[in-house]
């Protein structure tokens, strides 16, 4: 219960500063290079692991396939200083929560992208707003 | 014979040696005192800078979305701006000084601009976690913190975990100063404004994209509070050698007395890089390890 009300608070509050982390978090570090910012894609998978780590945390998400196995795929988020400034927590996302996360695919082809949005199995909205 | 040889000899090592000794000696040396209590009571007498400030926002009721002027120093809103050339990437942060036009170049640096956006770049060297330097380092979107002590105003910058020394005990600047990505600083109060001066600057910081200083840039930065939790930083760029005039813009920033200044070690765990032909890379190798 404790979690979900945590995980609301933290989601009104991402909501809330969604249009300045737009803003703000651009400018640091490098460029969208990597990623195709004209498509969006969404997969739900159960995250795998989390990268708390500079200069950006990275979402680790095995999703099934279509041969009944799973394959890894990866999400750069912003960072943990401007993240945890925000509402997010080292453990918001943990091994084994089901997530469904849209994302600019990486231009290279691989799994994975740059995360925008994700969804939690109880509904919370995790959001960087344009985060790097 | 052998005696006075060796004599001959000790005393030209001695000779040598006080010579090489003379040589720093040449160099601008200034020894910090201890302070007084009164070197510390009148600390009490400056303005407010404690805390943790945030770059954006503009003047004080001005309605402003961002700050206005020259937008190069610090101005991580221009995809060309300071801090790597990481183009196209950087629009549109807040408080970002994106002037209109940009600094007045010489021609001499407009041919290093055409050379430099001659080449394709997907990003800039900042992908490889080198810091942008100043002034690119004063427009990140990371806050900031100002330690003000007897003789010394110390900038403690979250992005790239950086930090800037500005002397305030009366020391001139360097006649030859080290070219560093921040510059040598020294600072005075003028009233609750603290002047900073900066010269010699590393050729791998930059005025604007493509443009390095010279060895006859200086930056003079005028920090003061526009209200009690708005501090105002007015940036004026001199370089003959590359603008054909000062530089000025200005820049906002936000007291969050909440904040603490935390770690950004860029090099923990950076996945993205630039090669020397500006390409672009990103590792997306599955960590084996839990972090």
């Amino acid at each position: 219960m404790s979690t979900v009300l945590v995980r609301r608070a933290v989601s009104a509050s991402l909501v809330a500063l969604l249009l300045a982390a737009a803003t703000a978090s651009v400018g640091a570090h490098h460029s969208f290079s990597a990623f195709n910012m004209r498509e969006e894609k969404t997969i739900t998978g159960k995250v795998k692991t989390v990268e708390w780590t500079n200069p950006h945390i990275w979402i680790w998400v095995d999703v099934p396939n279509a041969s009944g196995g799973t394959d890894t795929y990866g999400f750069e988020g912003m960072s943990p200083n401007f993240l945890e400034r925000r509402g997010w927590k080292r453990t918001t996302l943990e091994a084994g929560d089901t997530v469904t996360i849209t994302f600019r695919p990486l231009v290279d082809g691989k799994n994975g992208g740059m995360f925008t949005t994700g969804t939690m199995e109880d509904g919370t909205v995790l959001t960087m707003g344009g985060s790097r | 014979m052998r005696t006075l040889r060796t004599w001959l000899s000790v005393a030209s090592a001695t000779v040598l040696g006080a010579t090489l000794l003379a040589v720093p000696g040449g160099a601008q040396e200034f020894e910090t005192k201890s302070p007084t209590a009164e070197d510390w009571a009148a600390m009490a007498k400056l303005p407010d800078f404690g805390g943790v400030w945030e770059r954006g926002g503009g003047p004080p009721r001005g309605g402003g979305a961002g700050a206005r002027g020259g937008g190069a120093p610090g101005g991580a809103a221009r995809g060309d701006a300071p801090g790597g050339g990481t183009r196209g990437a950087a629009r549109g942060a807040r408080g970002g000084g994106r002037g209109r036009g940009g600094p007045s170049l010489t021609a001499e640096a407009q041919a290093l601009q055409q050379a430099f956006r001659a080449v394709s770049r997907e990003d800039g060297e900042t992908a490889n976690c080198l810091p942008p330097g100043m002034p690119g380092i004063m427009g990140q979107p990371y806050p900031m913190e100002f330690l003000l002590t007897p003789g010394k105003v110390t900038i403690v910058i979250e992005a790239y975990t950086q930090v800037r020394h500005i002397y305030t005990d009366g020391r001139p600047l360097p006649e030859e100063p080290n070219p560093e990505f921040h510059g040598n600083s020294i600072g005075h109060w003028e009233g609750d404004t603290l002047v900073v001066e900066t010269v010699g600057f590393s050729p791998l910081t930059s005025i604007t994209a493509g443009v390095p200083f010279s060895d006859q840039g200086t930056i003079v930065e005028r920090v003061s509070l526009a209200d009690p939790d708005t501090m105002m930083i007015e940036t004026t760029i001199t370089d003959p050698a590359r603008l054909t005039e000062p530089s000025t813009s200005t820049a906002y920033f936000q007291r969050h007395r909440d904040w603490t200044i935390t770690e950004y070690i860029c090099e923990e765990n950076n996945r993205n890089s630039v090669d020397s032909q500006g390409n672009a890379g990103i590792d997306v190798s599955v960590p084996t390890e839990p972090r």
